[in-house]
């Protein structure tokens, strides 16, 4: 085993002879760096696995033959060798990333690097506060001549303001030591912290904040960071990695290691400091179109969030394990995540964001990034993301709302810029030179730490909460179609369809009828839906991974078995839709608005989780959640969540951009299955509510919302011109119809709603998949561009047809069905003035269905379009399995009632009896079939008569028409279709302003405002920065309230 | 009872109501006729029309959905009628109310209009679609305080089946609903004004704008079949108005029944006939708005006062 100390050693005398070595070359004295480097890893390698996996104790070591404290002492725990293997292997991976430089630059730079990653080490291991204070001047003196090293003028001013805020800091820290060491008569840390009841009075208290406020500041808190960001700018990427995360990893270990010398009740002072941190530097980041200011504003934020962390566990004193979890999560996560974006920002070499669209020329290095970027916005499977999750349970526990609160508003800043800067990666169209070939020194360090990141994660979801391999199918599927690139996209398609088979026979059977009709939608649906998608040519990469994904993390949702386990496939769920949605030509800022509020939803969720019980049980958690009782907070909480899924009534205007601008045959994934995953969270929700009822009733509010959803969807749908738009406002009026029945909470409600679901799923898919092929033919959304598609497309027009008869509720298809109970379980209920906005709402619905009817496929045929050919088998395939299903459940409308009203039976008393086919409620009756059976009959009558009677029926062709005293001239002045309603939109009046989305947009405004406002205080003034410095520590003092 | 006697007697109550809806709008444009000051066709002249249209040698068709769309029409109008209980107590004309209650008449009310949008659609016509886009707009207001009135019907009887709303009003006349929720049938009976589509709310037909409206490229027995199912669907509105509001029809003799629902939806029509009279057409939107307005109050107000007081 080797002694540590001879990473010291060894540094200082390599460092020494290299100027030496160099005149014998500079390979030479690069292969004295990268071995140095390399044995620092290797060691700390082997001690970390030591400590890990052999359970040996911590070593110490004592320098200069004395025991300490006579002797500065150095000490290597588990934690110091994990700190100190990262970030020595950060230090080599940058060292090699810099490789050029290094060659290039004055040996002065390979000794300073060298020196720099000696000091790391030594902070990290030193138990002497005096010692501290020595190493961080070794750092800090490197750190300022390494960020010259590309010799600029904004490099050079970066580096003397971090010069000076080190210096003040210094000063601060040598103060503070002098203090303690007056009041203890020691520097070693250990003693000093066994003798700290000396430091107990107000004097000592002050000695160690000055100590520890001064590394406090080395971690650039906000609002005293502004000698720190230029440098994220300014400086060669290779170096301000290592700054971000090398250089701050030392100094937080620093900060952890002498934290508990302050006594606990003076701790909450860094635990705000360190969230007000996290939320200002991300919010400020919304206004940084500079990747590496971003990625600054990013590492401040983080920092800030680590210290909150690691102060608020000190001073609550928990289990280790949550703390590594909980923080630990929160520092590796930047860490890695971190360091390899700034080097990828060294690759790109673009100093805008919106000039990020050359990395689509290089696949790997884009997927690299995607990977760090998802990691650093603390999405599943990264460390990142389980930090959190403990964060709001411990949080809630301690009754620490605002910061909760804080540090979700301040994950959602960050994951805006991080998305968006992902969205111009990913859709950007720039016609540039293409990416020169990355080297391959530049690329394995990102390579290495996406590797470890993955590992990380894989490992957390194993080791530390043992979940099931079926919860990493949505990943590995995206890997494995990864790996299968190569093929056709049909034959990718079957491999997708096999796979959701397979799944599906995996999961099969489920606990109950309720988990099964949900598996019919989310599964089968999927399944089905797939057949759509083969018509696609090509190898369309990174498309089914994807789909995959979101499939069977649908599917997981409802077998999931915790809470955790139920969010986290959610969030699988969110980001494949959000990667979906993204591959839309135009669908950049409909995704950003889709993953903003899906995250908000998913913070909320987040924080509701906070408030839940553990649970432990093998059955699936919706068949568990009745024994649960949800806190109010927390239900409220997840409702919202919920609700942003479900598009309703203010939380909606994600849904147009979303479904109109993914891909076509994507779009029915959204509309049909995907928007049920909302109502399957509100459900559970409300099972759990309908057996632990409080006074309050969130759900009768919840009904009002369903209302008005329906309302306000069906008016928007009216005045759309695209067509898919005009399909996604309906989905968010039809959801509102589920809403209201799930809030119902009664028996005959909860049949509607399931009814209603399984209905929607149906014709949405259809209609959905129909309209893909017509856009697909003609090549246009917009409605009036199209016409008298009928005589072109007849089997499109069929399934639309239907389609709009169940979404309107005409008898004698399934629609009316769903209208029945829906008004019937409202009356029962004494839902009056609701059920009358459900009938007005629905009245709407023909207006949109008309139009859209009407304006595709009748009226005049457009010159284009003359040629148009029915659309694809492989869109008709679905369409066909669809009308079956509709016609199936309207003829026998036994074969969904009968189980549904055992699936509703489980948690209320039935209220409905079904004699044959007839199904009568408390106040009225319906008899399906025989309805079904009377409208053949009275339709079959006059046809036969029209058939036998009618004169010689003779066809006429386009535009022979009864126009009096004026001709039709073409089909666009002949079609009746553009604003059709216009009529309409005056007589709304005031109700067509469009309030929510301004509001919202007023909202984007009022926050990039705020986060201007904030930025004005980073002047790139030094000596205004040393004040921030000044100040900062005062009113810290003034908060710590000694 | 065997399907035979079923069908013999729906078809017995389809011509009843058919020939006595033809009648009617015989008689109305009579009425018109004499407020305009004409003499005006006589009032067999609707069956005059069906007849001639009938024996037109040649039918235009434009497809398909052209073709269909006349046939959903009457299918509306027959279902419609089909499902409400006509004369209280007749086996005869109890037709097949079994099926459902009224929420299933209010929706297939919607069949005939949408199957009958789409034929008329498919026609190519400019005019068919406007008129359609009109009417369905109007349409959704109209329904509101009628829905609203329905409710509040719902809450009063506790049922939605229109024989037991019948039923419940029988005795006396101070039993109809008329009486007993007087805001309701006020709400109901302005929304009627613009289902019948008399002036002001002629705005779907309107003559002067878009001649006819919907069915302007309809003739020959396409024609015929929307000619007959006026009749048929008029009848049928006005006997669930009658049932809804005024008590029904319910006599143990057939004929005085039937006399009796024949005094009352003449009445009840004749209310929207003054009224059309008398009143100028409104624009589109000032209809849309007139219905959203009071009506829609007085339609809550009607839930408000059987749901509380």
């Amino acid at each position: 085993m080797v002694n540590p100390i001879y990473i010291l050693i060894l540094s200082l005398v390599i460092g020494f002879l290299l100027t030496i070595i160099d005149k014998a070359g500079r390979k030479l004295s690069l292969f004295f760096l990268y071995g140095v480097l390399s044995f620092n890893v290797a060691v700390m390698f082997i001690w970390f696995y030591q400590f890990a996996f052999v359970g040996r104790a911590s070593l110490m070591i004592h320098t200069a033959g004395f025991i300490a404290p006579i002797s500065i002492n150095l000490k290597l725990g588990l934690l110091e060798a994990f700190v100190l293997l990262l970030a020595n292997l950060a230090g080599l991976m940058s060292a090699m990333f810099l490789f050029k430089k290094l060659k290039e630059t004055h040996i002065s730079g390979l000794i300073l690097y060298l020196v720099l990653i000696m000091g790391v080490n030594g902070l990290v291991m030193t138990r002497d506060l005096f010692n501290m204070f020595v190493f961080i001047e070794i750092l800090s003196i490197s750190t300022y001549a390494l960020i010259s090293i590309d010799e600029n003028k904004r490099s050079f001013s970066a580096g003397f303001k971090y010069m000076i805020a080190g210096g003040i800091t210094s000063t601060f820290f040598l103060l503070g030591i002098i203090f303690i060491y007056y009041f203890t008569g020691n520097l070693n840390l250990d003693t000093v912290l066994g003798n700290s009841s000396m430091l107990a009075m107000k004097t000592g208290v002050f000695s160690i904040f000055l100590l520890i406020v001064s590394i406090f500041i080395e971690l650039k808190p906000f609002p005293a960071n502004g000698w720190a960001l230029d440098v994220y700018q300014a400086v060669n990427s290779g170096i301000t990695s290592v700054i971000a995360v090398v250089n701050s990893a030392a100094i937080l270990f620093v900060f952890y290691k002498i934290l508990p010398l302050l006594p606990d009740q003076y701790l909450m002072v860094f635990v705000g400091a360190g969230i007000v941190t996290f939320l200002f530097s991300n919010l400020i980041g919304i206004k940084q179109t500079d990747p590496k200011r971003l990625l600054g504003y990013s590492s401040i934020a983080q920092m800030g969030l680590v210290v909150a962390a690691i102060s608020y566990t000190t001073k609550l004193n928990i289990s280790q394990d949550l703390v590594f979890i909980m923080a630990g999560g929160i520092f590796i996560n930047h860490f890695l995540a971190k360091a390899g974006l700034f080097w990828i920002t060294g690759i790109i070499k673009r100093s805008e964001i919106k000039d990020w669209g050359i990395l689509r020329n290089n696949t790997p290095l884009l997927l690299l990034f995607g990977v760090l970027l998802f990691a650093l916005a603390g999405l599943p499977p990264f460390p990142g993301f389980w930090a959190k999750w403990e964060m709001a349970k411990i949080f809630v526990s301690n009754n620490l709302y605002v910061g909760l609160a804080a540090v979700l508003i301040g994950s959602l800043f960050e994951a805006f810029y991080l998305f968006r800067w992902f969205g111009y990666a990913i859709k950007n169209e720039r016609k540039e030179e293409s990416l020169k070939p990355v080297d391959f020194s530049q690329l394995f360090p990102v390579a290495v730490f996406v590797l470890i990141t993955l590992l990380t994660s894989v490992w957390i979801m194993i080791r530390v909460y043992a979940f099931d391999l079926i919860n990493f199918l949505p990943v590995a599927a995206v890997f494995g179609m990864y790996l299968l690139n190569f093929l056709k996209a049909k034959l990718k398609a079957v491999l997708a369809i096999i796979v959701v088979i397979l799944y599906g026979y995996s999961i099969y059977p489920l606990e109950t009828a309720l988990q099964s009709l949900f598996g019919i939608i989310f599964v089968i649906g999927s399944g089905i839906m797939i057949i759509t998608t083969m018509n696609r040519k090509g190898k369309i990469s990174g498309f089914y991974g994807f789909l995959l994904m979101m499939i069977l993390s649908m599917g997981n949702l409802i077998i999931a078995k915790s809470f955790l386990s139920f969010f986290l496939n959610w969030e699988f769920m969110t980001i494949a839709a959000y990667l979906l949605i993204l591959r839309g030509k135009k669908g950049q800022v409909p995704a950003l608005t889709f993953i903003t509020f899906s995250l908000a939803g998913a913070y909320l969720m987040l924080a509701g989780f906070g408030f839940m019980p553990n649970v432990l049980s093998s059955n699936a958690i919706i068949n568990t959640i009745g024994s649960i009782e949800i806190p109010l907070a927390a239900m409220i909480l997840l409702l919202l969540g919920f609700l942003i899924k479900s598009a309703s009534f203010g939380l909606h205007i994600w849904i147009p951009g979303a479904y109109a601008e993914a891909e076509d045959d994507v779009t029915p994934f959204f509309a049909s299955i995907f928007s049920k995953t909302g109502i399957f969270g509100l459900l559970l929700v409300a099972i759990s509510f309908i057996k632990h009822s409080s006074e309050f009733n969130p759900f009768y509010w919840l009904g009002w919302l369903g209302a008005i959803s329906a309302i306000v969807g069906a008016f928007l749908a009216t005045f759309q011109e695209d067509v898919k738009k005009l399909m996604a406002y309906s989905s968010m009026s039809q959801l509102g119809y589920i809403i209201a029945s799930v809030s119902l909470l009664s028996h005959l409600g909860w049949i509607s709603a399931l009814y209603l679901t399984l209905n929607h799923f149906m014709f949405k898919a259809m209609i959905f998949v129909a309209i893909a092929g017509v856009i697909h033919r003609t090549g246009t959304r917009q409605m009036y561009k199209m016409g008298g598609l009928i005589k072109k497309m007849p089997i499109s027009y069929i399934t639309v047809l239907i389609g709009i008869i169940a979404v309107s509720g005409v008898p004698p298809l399934s629609g009316f069905g769903s209208k029945w109970l829906l008004y019937s379980s409202m009356l029962e209920k004494g839902w009056y003035l609701q059920a009358g906005v459900f009938f007005f709402a629905s009245g709407v619905s023909f207006l949109y269905l008309y139009r859209m009817i009407h304006t595709i496929f009748l009226g005049q045929l457009k010159y284009e379009h003359q040629n148009v050919k029915e659309a694809p088998i492989y869109f008709l395939i679905p369409q066909v399995i669809f009308i079956m299903g509709i016609m199936a459940i309207s003829m026998f409308p036994n074969l969904i009632i009968k189980p549904l009203n055992s699936i509703v039976g489980n948690y209320f008393a039935s209220t409905i009896m079904i004699d044959g086919y007839n199904v009568t409620s408390s106040l009225g009756h319906w008899n399906g079939n025989m309805v079904m059976m009377v409208t053949m009959g009275v339709f079959i009558v006059p046809l036969v008569f029209l058939i036998l009677f009618n004169g010689r029926t003779q066809k006429v062709k386009q535009f022979n028409i009864v126009f009096a005293a004026e001709r039709p001239e073409s089909p666009q002045t002949t079609h009746f279709a553009h604003n059709m309603f216009s009529h309409y939109y005056k007589a709304l009046g005031g109700l067509t302003k469009p309030r929510i989305q301004n509001f919202w947009n007023s909202v984007s405004e009022w926050s990039n405002a705020i986060a201007g406002l904030f930025r004005q205080i980073y002047t790139g003034n030094g000596q205004t920065y040393l004040l921030h410095i000044l100040l900062y520590i005062v009113v810290l003092y003034i908060f710590l309230g000694v | 009872m065997s399907i035979t006697t079923k069908a013999l007697y729906v078809i017995i109550s389809v011509i009843v109501a058919t020939i006595y809806g033809l009648a009617l709008n015989g008689v109305v444009r009579k009425i018109y006729a004499r407020v305009h000051g004409r003499f005006g066709p006589p009032v067999w002249q609707p069956f005059i029309d069906i007849i001639k249209t009938h024996g037109n040698n040649v039918a235009i068709s434009h497809g398909i959905m052209y073709y269909l769309g006349p046939v959903f029409r009457l299918a509306g109008g027959l279902g419609t009628y089909l499902f409400i209980p006509v004369i209280f107590g007749s086996v005869v004309f109890s037709n097949f109310s079994l099926a459902g209650d009224l929420l299933l008449v209010m929706y297939f009310i919607f069949f005939g209009q949408l199957g009958m949008a789409l034929g008329a659609g498919e026609g190519g016509h400019p005019y068919s679609p406007i008129g359609i886009a009109r009417g369905l707009a109007q349409m959704t207001t109209f329904e509101v305080p009628f829905a609203l009135s329905v409710i509040a019907l719902a809450i009063q009887y506790n049922t939605l089946n229109i024989t037991t709303i019948v039923a419940a009003q029988q005795g006396s006349i101070l039993n109809w609903t008329l009486f007993t929720n007087p805001l309701a049938v006020v709400a109901a009976m302005i929304s009627l004004l613009g289902m019948n589509m008399h002036s002001p709310f002629s705005i779907v037909l309107a003559p002067q704008e878009i001649p006819i409206g919907p069915p302007i490229e309809m003739n020959s027995s396409f024609l015929a079949t929307l000619q007959t199912n006026r009749g048929l669907f008029g009848a049928a509105k006005l006997v669930l108005f009658m049932n809804l509001y005024f008590g029904g029809a319910a006599h143990a003799n057939i004929f005085v029944a039937l006399l009796i629902m024949i005094l009352k939806t003449f009445i009840i029509y004749m209310f929207s006939v003054f009224v059309g009279a008398a009143y100028p057409r409104f624009r589109p939107e000032q209809s849309m708005r007139f219905f959203l307005k009071w009506p829609t109050l007085i339609g809550i107000a009607s839930i408000l006062f059987v749901a509380y007081f």
